[in-house]
């Protein structure tokens, strides 16, 4: 087999058709063919996708709300680099903090170096800011201002005519005491007039007003664009303050430098001093001991960013796949196996099946809670921070109440299918069974799994895609640090940028999604015998 | 030596309105150690009802069946089948297919040999070259020669092959009837065919039972195939005797096959024409 066609095929089980016609056509396939499946495969969704963009660029502004407008597509590219940029920064901090000897020396300079460029160029970009400002305020006086005075001129004489309509009244109605009744209405009539009157000057008003607010809302993108300059390099001058703090004083080195030298010191004088309080010096040796001891394991503090909560959310989703899986494919072999054990599950299937994320999560997290009175001293819970790489991610009660609700919501795809699978299993084949006189073991292993594999397969993506879609529920309401803790937490924080931010998760989370679906689709190609490869 | 007795083997099936249904009624047979017999009869006969039940697959409702010295009570590798479709397990190649049955029935066997007699038996199909394909990668007949080589590995007291040609082109399955022969011409298994193609059963077998029409169907006739072992097919077809054969049967089931006599055994001194004639045979 030529590599062009193990291309070809690593490219169907993939599911990853649309690369397969530019295979054909880079090696000279019948390119018209190619040219047009290329078109229909990647030309027309590449159009689709840049006419979404254009739409959403268009209509986003259009709507205001308390976090400002809808962020536009580049505004949601920046926020995106706004959260890779936090988490380099963090990343940073994290690694300088145990940096040591020359390596330590060598970044503390490259940092101090940096700051010193970086305080350059803050002046720099200040002065365009300034200047841009400058700009836009002649702009500002030649559409906003004409507007704006019109509006107040308005406002004033309306103000003033309505001021002396209404003197002109009260001095008449003080007349009326003595007046006849036809006088009287005929001043009723008058004050009726009066009052359309200021109706008429209010709408004429307002409609001024609307003027005036949307020449002043005219953006100024040069502004824009220099406040932005600005914000980011005022964001790394603050990290490298902060990093320089990691690199020097801080770090966890010197600390530890200071510390022992410090006990050194008190060593010598507790048992050199000839007077003084020894009580108190021998106690000093200790606590200080006890600072070096705590010192030398301490680590910087990360808070959490959205790369880590993302790691996070994808533990979360495996653990509580893996439980579904462990539950589901084992009841679901019975289920088929077993037409009395299916009618025993059935209700409950029928019944657990539809419930919410939502509404098993509270019960799961007060479950989960009365096993874990106290989850800071709890042995399967400290198992975990001894497991590599998993010990990185905190595995508290939050994130097991999340997996077994994911599991929750999502064994019931498994467990339908596993038993349809296994229900269908081919009559000849047990008749071969039955000749064969098979054990109920190795029909099971040799005849009934690998038939019902590939439905297994199908309800297993269909559960990680549930699990997916049920875990980010699950992190909003639970808190358990992940994507859905981020968006809550953008959520509280209401301002545009992270009303924009809430935009880059959406795209992750679909992304994400896509992946483990396509993972999916290769592992159920793969045990499925059906589409099994021709001889060649 | 008689390897199997089927006396007044019935096969009936009840209805939803509390009658029964009778497929095949008091078929009694003999059947002597290394002899092939051969099943004819029209559609729904009920002949694979009686090879199934003979298989131990299907139940038996009256009557019954001994299998060398002992009645059988349900399926076994000693009456292994050769299914119509080859039913072969897709995940498997073809020697992991004829090992699920050999690793079942030698189990006190090492590992080396029960792989021998895997090895031989593919090889005895003629697939040394394609043992490790998977039943995909394979045509018709070569999947059919893998159910075949499962069958004989486990060196059954009864071979049953029920309609195991039928969905091959004649190509094959002529190849797979020569296949077929060479392998029992050495192992000598007493076997039984279920078949609707008249050149096959009288290529292959040493007897024929004609069943009647169903329902209720039940031997009609049995025609003794007078030709020397080892059979060559040339040499067959060149023989009158053959095309005798051939009359015999094809006049049963067109014009005898309804009526309902007790069974009458022929063979080529006796054997009948179209239209009831006898026919005059050179031997």
């Amino acid at each position: 087999m030529s590599a062009k066609y193990t291309i070809l095929k690593g490219i169907d089980i993939a599911g990853l058709n649309f690369l397969s016609p530019v295979v054909r056509l880079a090696t000279g396939e019948e390119p018209a063919k190619q040219m047009k499946e290329i078109g229909r495969l990647i030309v027309i969704p590449t159009l689709a996708f840049l006419a979404f963009f254009w739409l959403w660029a268009v209509v986003a502004p259009k709507h205001r709300t308390k976090s400002g407008e809808v962020p536009t597509p580049s505004v949601v590219w920046d926020a995106r680099a706004g959260i890779w940029r936090f988490h380099n920064y963090e990343t940073a901090k994290q690694d300088g903090f145990l940096l040591q000897g020359k390596e330590r020396e060598t970044e503390l300079a490259r940092a101090t170096a940096r700051i010193a460029e970086v305080g350059m160029l803050e002046k720099i970009a200040r002065q365009q800011l300034t200047a841009a400002r400058e700009a836009s305020t002649v702009k500002f006086d030649t559409t906003v201002a004409p507007a704006k005075n019109a509006y107040d001129t308005l406002r004033e004489i309306s103000r003033e005519s309505r001021k002396g309509r209404t003197a002109a009244l009260k001095a008449e109605a003080a007349t009326l005491n003595t007046a006849t009744e036809e006088a009287r209405l005929a001043f009723l009539q008058k004050l009726r007039d009066t009052q359309a009157r200021t109706e008429i000057d209010k709408l004429e008003l307002a409609k001024l007003k609307d003027r005036y607010e949307e020449a002043q809302e005219i953006t100024f993108p040069e502004v824009k664009d220099a406040t932005r300059a600005n914000t980011v390099l005022a964001e790394e001058k603050q990290f490298l303050v902060k990093y320089i703090d990691m690199l020097g004083k801080d770090s966890r080195e010197l600390k530890l430098a200071a510390a022992k030298t410090k006990l050194k010191e008190t060593r010598t004088s507790f048992l050199t001093a000839t007077e003084g309080d020894l009580y108190r010096l021998g106690s000093g040796i200790i606590k200080n001991e006890k600072f070096i001891k705590t010192t030398a394991s301490s680590k910087y503090a990360k808070p959490w960013t959205l790369p880590k909560q993302i790691v996070r959310s994808l533990l979360c989703v495996f653990a509580g796949f893996l439980l579904a899986s462990a539950i589901a494919i084992p009841i679901g072999i019975l289920c088929g196996l077993s037409a009395t054990f299916m009618a025993a599950m059935t209700p409950f299937i029928a019944l657990f099946k539809p419930v919410s994320p939502l509404v098993w999560l509270p019960i799961i997290m007060i479950i989960i809670g009365g096993f874990m009175p106290d989850p800071e001293n709890n042995a399967f819970l400290m198992f975990f921070d001894k497991v590599p790489f998993i010990k990185n991610y905190k595995i508290d009660p939050m994130f097991l109440s999340s997996a077994v609700t994911v599991a929750l919501c999502s064994l019931w795809a498994t467990l339908v299918n596993t038993a349809l699978g296994v229900g269908a299993v081919d009559k000849d084949h047990m008749n071969v069974a039955r000749v064969l006189r098979l054990g109920f073991w190795s029909r099971l292993f040799k005849i009934v799994i690998p038939t019902a594999l590939p439905l297994i397969f199908a309800g297993l993506r269909i559960s990680l895609g549930v699990g997916w879609m049920v875990l980010v529920a699950a992190e909003i309401l639970s808190t358990s640090e992940g994507i859905g803790k981020f968006v809550n937490d953008m959520y509280t924080n209401g301002s545009s940028e992270s009303f924009a931010q809430m935009f880059v998760v959406v795209f992750i989370v679909g992304i994400i999604g896509m992946l483990l679906d396509r993972i999916m689709v290769v592992f159920q190609r793969l045990v499925s015998f059906d589409s099994a490869v021709p001889a060649g | 030596m008689r390897q199997v007795e089927i006396f007044n083997l019935t096969k009936s099936y009840p209805n939803p309105y509390g009658e029964t249904f009778r497929a095949v009624v008091d078929f009694n047979l003999n059947i002597e150690k290394g002899e092939f017999v051969g099943l004819i009869g029209h559609s729904g006969c009920g002949k694979s009802t009686v090879l199934t039940m003979l298989a131990g697959l299907n139940e038996i409702s009256d009557g019954g069946i001994i299998v060398g010295d002992s009645e059988i009570t349900g399926a076994g590798p000693d009456r292994a089948v050769v299914f119509q479709s080859p039913c072969l397990m897709p995940w498997m190649t073809a020697f992991g297919n004829v090992m699920l049955g050999v690793n079942n029935v030698y189990p006190h066997a090492t590992k080396a040999q029960r792989k021998q007699i895997a090895e031989y038996a593919l090889c005895a199909v003629g697939l040394a070259d394609s043992m490790n394909k998977r039943p995909t990668e394979m045509s018709g007949g070569m999947q059919q020669r893998v159910g075949i080589a499962r069958a004989i590995a486990l060196k059954p007291t009864v071979l049953l092959l029920d309609e195991p040609f039928g969905r091959l082109d004649s190509l094959t399955r002529m190849e797979l009837q020569d296949v077929i022969l060479e392998i029992l011409d050495r192992e000598k298994i007493t076997t039984v065919l279920v078949s609707h193609d008249v050149d096959e059963v009288v290529f292959l077998c040493d007897r024929v039972v004609m069943m009647t029409n169903g329902p209720a169907a039940t031997i009609g006739e049995i025609l003794s195939i007078d030709f020397e072992r080892p059979r060559e097919r040339t040499s067959m077809m060149k023989d009158p005797l053959y095309y005798q054969c051939l009359d015999h049967l094809l006049s049963y089931l067109t014009e005898r096959a309804h009526l309902r006599t007790d069974p009458r055994i022929h063979d080529s001194s006796n054997l009948l024409g179209f239209t009831g004639a006898k026919v005059e045979t050179a031997k």
